[in-house]
């Protein structure tokens, strides 16, 4: 779980997470799996998160539901990111 | 960026909403049965009521024309216990030519529009294939009346984001007057999914109206900006949408000046961009010159301030 080489999946997030934000000095790789995106990890705030939340669904074609408790969850980590992509395109495809 | 926190005790959403929603039914109501010439004197007994109990609501008019007045350094524009009470039959005025827009009877002729920048080609054009944009409106006067912006549109539908708890309902009144093309949403919360929702809509060629001169609920979604000379809280939300969602924002204000609408509809943001760093500062910066065309606005039409609560800091009073 510890590794820090990212799944093709979380490649793209961490690279969606750096075009949505313009964090220009950044690299895909530059971002951990695991590392927190909010507070003391990358640093990201709520409206980032709604950027972020706005640009996934429209690249990947899903939902955030309004009333789903674990968006916080979904969004703490590319890891987590990514997981939660691959869920919603599965639920989807089905 | 947290604004000050604000002077009135309860918020306006709590004090205004519970009274505002029982007169427009019973607007509605007596509007269906009666008509304007019954209903007048009727209505300004209920604005007379509200102005003889709302010491808050009095004093926070009074507050308001002081500092237009010191500001503009018009002196005639100083309260005075007529100036205050007059300001609330221009309440009531603005309640009975709401009630005929409601009907129908206010025909687009009848408006004076002040349109510089073409934004009304641009609403009609967005009906055609065209991105959506965001307007951005004020409770200085009657924003009802920018229902005729339907018909200025034609079929281009209008969402409207409100504050309320009360949209399911409103909604409802809304379909009895027989308007299908307003539609209000609730935004209490800016969430992703919501996002989603406004960002499919405007890629559809809707346009989204709210508000700029009213605080949200949520303490941190506010920004002090200089009004009139003193500090106030303001919304971020019109700004933080138009950054999040990267679409033209447009002001629109519709006073009525002797004795006529006029819609003014003005490009203000061509296209919203932050950089992250700097984001607070685009946000300030975009609320303070929206203060400061309503301060404009002001103006041109002082007794037209429908605000009837304390508006300014209170750290500020």
């Amino acid at each position: 779980m510890n590794t820090s080489t990212h799944t093709a999946l979380e490649q793209e997030v961490a690279q969606l997470v750096i075009d949505t934000l313009n964090l220009e000095d950044l690299q895909a790789t530059d971002i951990p799996p695991q590392q927190p995106l909010f507070g003391d990890g990358l640093g990201l705030d709520s409206v980032d998160a709604l950027e972020l939340g706005l640009a996934l669904q429209k690249r990947y074609d899903i939902r955030i539901a309004s009333d789903d408790k674990d968006a916080r969850r979904h969004f703490a980590t590319v890891a987590s990111l990514a997981a939660f992509v691959a869920s919603q395109k599965a639920a989807c495809a089905n | 960026m947290s604004g000050a926190p604000l002077a009135t005790p309860r918020h306006w959403s709590a004090q205004r909403e519970r009274g505002s929603l029982l007169l427009m039914r019973f607007t509605a109501l007596v509007a269906r049965r009666c008509g304007r010439r019954l209903l007048s004197p009727l209505l300004h007994l209920v604005v007379m009521y509200f102005f003889l109990t709302g010491r808050t609501a009095r004093r926070s008019i009074r507050d308001y024309l002081a500092r237009l007045a010191a500001f503009s350094e018009r002196t005639e524009l100083r309260p005075t216990p007529r100036r205050v009470f007059a300001q609330f039959m221009a309440f009531a005025d603005c309640l009975l030519d709401r009630l005929d827009v409601w009907r129908g009877a206010l025909q687009l002729e009848q408006v004076r529009l002040f349109d510089p920048d073409g934004i009304r080609t641009q609403l009609l054009a967005s009906h055609h294939g065209g991105r959506g944009q965001l307007l951005v409106g004020t409770h200085l006067g009657n924003l009802d009346v920018c229902r005729a912006l339907a018909e200025l549109g034609e079929q281009v539908p209008l969402n409207v984001l409100v504050h309320t708890h009360h949209v399911a309902h409103l909604n409802g009144l809304l379909g009895e007057a027989g308007e299908q093309r307003m539609r209000l949403i609730q935004v209490s919360e800016l969430d992703a999914a919501l996002m989603l929702d406004l960002a499919q809509r405007l890629a559809r060629g809707e346009w989204l109206a709210m508000a700029g001169d009213r605080v949200p609920l949520h303490e941190g979604r506010r920004v002090t900006v200089d009004f009139l000379g003193h500090a106030a809280p303001f919304a971020q939300g019109p700004w933080l949408l138009a950054g999040v969602l990267g679409c033209p924002v447009n002001l629109v204000c519709c006073i009525k000046r002797e004795g006529r609408y006029e819609i003014r509809m003005e490009r203000f943001l061509d296209a919203p961009t932050w950089t992250r760093g700097r984001r607070d500062d685009a946000i300030s910066s975009w609320a303070q010159r929206y203060a400061d065309r309503l301060a404009d606005w002001c103006l041109l039409a002082p007794q037209q301030w429908f605000n009837f609560y304390p508006y300014w800091s209170v750290a500020d009073a």
